[in-house]
């Protein structure tokens, strides 16, 4: 684990993501083992119904497959909790990786021995990239193996499908750490009607707006996604090969 | 004369604050240059401009014959360097360290490794984050030595107190200079570089404001003397002596500064019953005010 730049950031991550992986799977779990009671409960389909629709809009998009197992995982897990966890765990990343308080001082070491910036941020996110995608395939297992057990009928494949989409959208956010007011481009976007123009512009329209759980992915909504993640990489890749590493 | 490291019209500004000012530096390739300045004089900024970690913001600086900037990878092959903030992977043990290390750099001959490590006294298996600072200045040292380079570039090297360790240290310098390698140093031990050096430079306030054969700096060496007498003795005795100023009588005590050879005022001393001669040696603010006042062609 210690060939190179990659591996070892890898390495120093392997702890942290295996306690975020079991806090996913344990979160996803008790989730989904939620959805037979809320199911068969009665009366509550009649009542969310009667809540004011940008309520709606906010914390859970369409009502009208609210109570279908890709509705409820689309409300329950999709809209906001698993990506913004994803994002959290992205952006705490990216955001150590190379101006963490814990890198910046062994900047000095690293850069001093023949690799090539931009290497180094390559490999960084790779490594990011590597680290979030194993987080997926936790989330993904955890997922399709409790709605097995609750007899929850959805594809494997379009859990697959979501699961890459979301990501996808953290590691564009690990590359560009602008989680929150991005977040609520896309949240307020129905209620507030003047931000209405800009909502196809949202990474997390991007990520959710086509219902990869629903129809599979969009795949113009994965390449802007890419898009966002390579150009915001391009511009860690340019701006860390001409700036000061600060003592 | 092929040059180690080469620097021209190099200045660095950090906004407002300075950094280094227009230097114009020289390092020979075999020999071992010392980098002698005051803290915050811009020893620091020379090399991590050397070692392409900061752009300069005028000049350039060639270290082995090519650009800083462009060539920094090849530079980096080349070169072994010891930051003078060390920070380390503090997981990692000693070992997985330079493991790594040796891994960035495409391999290292091990043994040579555990040689340095032996002689250092130093544990490979202790957790870096466990280590002592002294305990981690040594992993500090390996890395920098291990791979031999052509060129070593060592930020204040000789921190530890520990008498042991630097007599290790004076040997690796004192090998690597034998095999015709180059040693660039730092230090803000006047006394140390003496030891090491053939040459330094000095630096002050940004500014590189001599550079010397540390034999002709001895030289010129300026020391305070004090001399304790059993009884008063006549001042004019010490007075226009060659190479002494500052000359101060208090009851049988006296004072001077003395630039060069002591051999005159120990004479003139002789002449009378001597208790006690206390000799300080000057702290670099005063070699830097004997630069100053003295001859301007020694300024660069």
């Amino acid at each position: 684990m210690l060939r190179n730049v990659l591996l070892k950031t890898l390495r120093d991550y392997r702890r942290s993501l295996l306690w975020w992986g079991i806090g996913l799977a344990a979160y996803t779990t008790i989730e989904l083992l939620f959805y037979p009671s809320f199911r068969d409960f009665p009366g509550l389909e009649e009542m969310v119904r009667q809540l004011p629709k940008e309520i709606m809009a906010l914390f859970a998009g369409d009502v009208a497959s609210f109570f279908s197992p890709k509705g409820f995982l689309h409300d329950q897990l999709f809209f906001l909790f698993v990506p913004l966890l994803f994002i959290a765990f992205t952006a705490a990343f990216g955001g150590a990786a190379i101006s963490g308080k814990k890198a910046r001082g062994t900047l000095d070491l690293l850069m001093t021995h023949p690799i090539a910036r931009w290497q180094v941020v390559l490999q960084k996110f790779g490594a990011m990239a590597l680290a979030t995608l194993a987080l997926g395939g936790i989330f993904w297992i955890a997922m399709a193996a409790v709605s097995v057990a609750v007899v929850m009928e959805v594809s494997p494949w379009r859990l697959a499908q979501a699961t890459f989409s979301v990501v996808l959208l953290a590691l564009a956010f690990g590359s560009i750490a602008l989680a929150l007011g991005a977040y609520l481009l896309n949240a307020l976007a129905p209620v507030v009607e003047a931000l209405q123009p800009y909502h196809t512009l949202s990474p997390f329209h991007w990520y959710i707006g086509s219902d990869p759980l629903v129809q599979g992915l969009n795949l113009l909504h994965v390449a802007s996604l890419l898009g966002l993640a390579l150009g915001a990489l391009a511009l860690d890749l340019l701006a860390f090969q001409r700036r000061d590493i600060a003592v | 004369m092929t040059l180690a490291l080469e620097a021209r019209g190099l200045t660095k500004h950090y906004g407002k604050a300075r950094g280094i000012e227009a230097m114009d530096l020289q390092v020979r390739s075999g020999e071992v240059f010392g980098f002698l300045g005051p803290n915050g004089a811009g020893k620091t900024t020379t090399i991590r401009l050397a070692l392409n970690l900061i752009r300069p913001t005028r000049g350039a600086i060639q270290v082995l014959g090519l650009d800083a900037r462009r060539d920094a990878v090849q530079i980096h092959r080349r070169v072994g360097y010891l930051p003078g903030e060390l920070a380390l992977y503090d997981t990692l043990t000693g070992g997985e360290l330079l493991r790594y290390l040796a891994n960035l750099r495409g391999g290292v001959a091990w043994p040579y490794v555990e040689n340095l490590a032996e002689r250092l006294g130093c544990s490979f298996t202790q957790r870096i984050a466990t280590l002592s600072t002294g305990n981690k200045h040594k992993v500090g040292l390996i890395q920098a030595f291990m791979h031999r380079p052509e060129l070593l570039i060592l930020d204040e090297p000789t921190v530890g107190p520990d008498p042991l360790m630097q007599q290790v240290f004076h040997q690796l310098v004192d090998e690597a200079k034998a095999d015709g390698r180059t040693v660039f140093l730092s230090s803000h031990n006047l006394a140390e570089v003496e030891r090491i050096c053939d040459r330094m430079g000095i630096i002050r306030e940004g500014r590189l404001v001599a550079v010397e054969r540390v034999e002709a700096l001895k030289a010129r060496a300026l020391r305070h003397l004090e001399i304790h007498f059993a009884s008063p003795v006549p001042s004019e005795a010490f007075t226009n002596l060659p190479g002494v100023r500052d000359v101060q009588m208090q009851d049988a005590v006296v004072r001077c500064a003395v630039t060069g050879s002591v051999d005159a005022v120990i004479k003139a001393a002789a002449r009378f019953e001597v208790v006690d001669i206390v000799s300080h040696e000057p702290n670099l603010e005063e070699v830097f005010l004997a630069y100053y006042s003295g001859d301007a062609g020694h300024v660069a």
